[in-house]
């Protein structure tokens, strides 16, 4: 065999699709790689038009590309990461992969004739990259799972500390910089050592996440609420002044002196003491609230537990 | 490593191939746009690579910048890497300046197509005045306006000590379009363009 019947015959059977189209987008060559994928047979699409071939291709777009080849005798890119496919095809993984169509980088190249030096045809060259997508979805995914795991408290599911202090220092600042009010509701289980001691850690834990739950289901989109340790949890409040706090707070607590909740044979109540912190303009730090609202929420628990108190100054 | 100078024949030659290709590059540039671009007369220097993240900061310091880069090699060890660098209100108009659709293209392919447009356009020039031919690898957005600039070069460990850089600034009036272009060949690669040179002098 000579090198050019060797060269045609690697063009033909390399894993990746070649095509080549004159200065009207006709087809003149369509490898084995394109028919298969595309199931279309090379001479039934060889002399037409590229875009009634794949008429969901970008055609604007891909006009110009073709153009830019053929009048700046350069090379144009397409990458996976911006267009996922140009050319919709199967994919040669259709049972280990969940995306339905071949991801594709490609690549057009301008083909000038012997002695030549304007392009009269562009050759453009398609590399399946449906595996390198599917890693990057899947990375994508792992992160966007990391991520949430990594402001989650793993037992009530609500902000952990740290995503929460994260935040309250964005609203803060926020807040100081526009004028808008911010309140601060912090609250602590009453007695919480008790039903640890009386039912045993499991009925505790039960009680933390019920209560993180009847919460969450009162709070108004944009509220932030976070375990803030122990038993103790806070609820970033924007927009919101002490009496707004309050009302919700004291709707809170009402609500969750009145749950009833089951572990084994056991029916068990709990109460919550609830203190709040309105932001004021003196303020520098978000930490200043919230050593205020825990002033107010120790006050709460010296008056008798199982109420709100809003810290004044 | 440092030893590398480039003589002051060298430079004019260099600068004289890089006019006769901005030339060329802004012609084709013309016609397939349909609108004028202008190229800025080059600054050719080289370059530590341990001072070339500073030298980018300083440029780019207050701005939002998107940067791509594009590989590009060719024969006689001819090798680089061209970095488009955008500041962040220049990234509109290339849609209507490339003639997409509006929406059509996202604006990180706006940039990539860009990019290549204009690297692979001068550079083909650049190669078809030292007799080479010169492939390239595919653009690639290395920092957007969302990863800063500083923050992207920390990150970067060179394998070379220096390198030759080329500044050239594109224009597009009609559409108050401006990006910067920097051509980065480094390390032995600045021997082999030496030697490209020498030869086209030893012609003249």
């Amino acid at each position: 065999m000579d090198v050019a019947a060797v060269q045609s015959l690697l063009i033909e059977r390399i894993n990746s699709g070649v095509l080549v189209v004159d200065e009207e987008c006709r087809l003149v060559y369509f490898n084995r790689f394109m028919e298969s994928h595309s199931l279309l047979s090379a001479s039934e699409v060889i002399g037409k038009n590229l875009f009634d071939i794949f008429p969901d291709a970008p055609k604007r777009w891909l006009q110009r590309k073709i153009q830019s080849v053929f009048m700046l005798n350069t090379p144009a890119f397409s990458s996976w990461e911006q267009r996922q496919f140009v050319f919709k095809m199967r994919h040669a993984r259709p049972v280990t992969t969940s995306s339905e169509y071949m991801a594709q980088n490609i690549t057009f190249i301008p083909i000038c004739d012997k002695g030549t030096t304007e392009p009269d045809k562009v050759g453009i060259i398609v590399d399946d990259v449906t595996d390198v997508f599917f890693y990057q979805e899947k990375l994508k995914d792992t992160l966007t799972e990391l991520e949430h795991v990594s402001r989650t408290d793993g037992l009530t599911k609500v902000s952990n500390r740290r995503y929460w202090e994260e935040r309250f220092r964005v609203e803060f600042s926020t807040a100081q910089r526009h004028d808008h009010a911010l309140s601060l509701i912090m609250f602590d289980l009453d007695k919480f050592k008790l039903i640890n001691d009386q039912y045993g850690h499991q009925a505790g834990d039960l009680v933390l996440v019920e209560a993180a739950n009847l919460v969450e289901n009162l709070l108004r989109k944009g509220d932030l609420l976070g375990r803030y340790g122990g038993e103790e949890f806070g609820i970033i409040l924007p927009n919101t002044n002490a009496q707004g706090a309050a009302e919700l707070a004291e709707r809170i607590r009402r609500q969750f002196s009145l749950l009833k909740m089951q572990y084994e044979k056991h029916t068990i109540s709990a109460t919550m003491s609830v203190g709040i912190c309105e932001c004021d303009s003196r303020f520098t730090r978000f930490e200043d609230m919230v050593t205020r609202a825990d002033l107010a929420l120790y006050q709460s628990k010296r008056e008798g537990r199982n109420q709100v108190t809003i810290y004044q100054a | 490593m440092n030893e590398i100078t480039l003589t002051e024949e060298q430079r004019d030659c260099l600068q004289e191939l890089i006019n006769v290709a901005m030339g060329q590059a802004s012609d084709k540039l013309a016609r397939y746009l349909q609108t004028f671009v202008h190229l800025q007369v080059p600054y050719i220097e080289l370059i530590d690579s341990e001072v070339l993240p500073e030298r980018f900061a300083e440029t780019y310091a207050q701005e939002g910048v998107s940067l791509v880069s594009q590989g590009f090699y060719g024969e006689k060890g001819i090798l680089g890497e061209s970095l488009l660098i955008y500041k962040s209100h220049d990234a509109h108009g290339i849609a209507e300046i490339l003639g997409y659709e509006p929406d059509d293209v996202s604006e990180v392919e706006q940039l990539t197509d860009i990019s290549s447009i204009l690297t692979t356009t001068f550079l083909n020039g650049l190669a078809e005045q030292i007799d080479n031919q010169l492939a390239y690898s595919a653009p690639r957005v290395v920092s957007s306006m969302e990863t800063p600039l500083e923050h992207h070069l920390q990150q970067l460990s060179f394998n070379w000590d220096l390198a030759l850089k080329v500044d050239i600034s594109y224009q597009v009036v009609d559409f108050s379009f401006n990006c910067d272009m920097v051509l980065l060949i480094p390390g032995e690669a600045i021997k082999n363009i030496q030697k490209v040179l020498d030869q086209i002098l030893d012609e003249f």
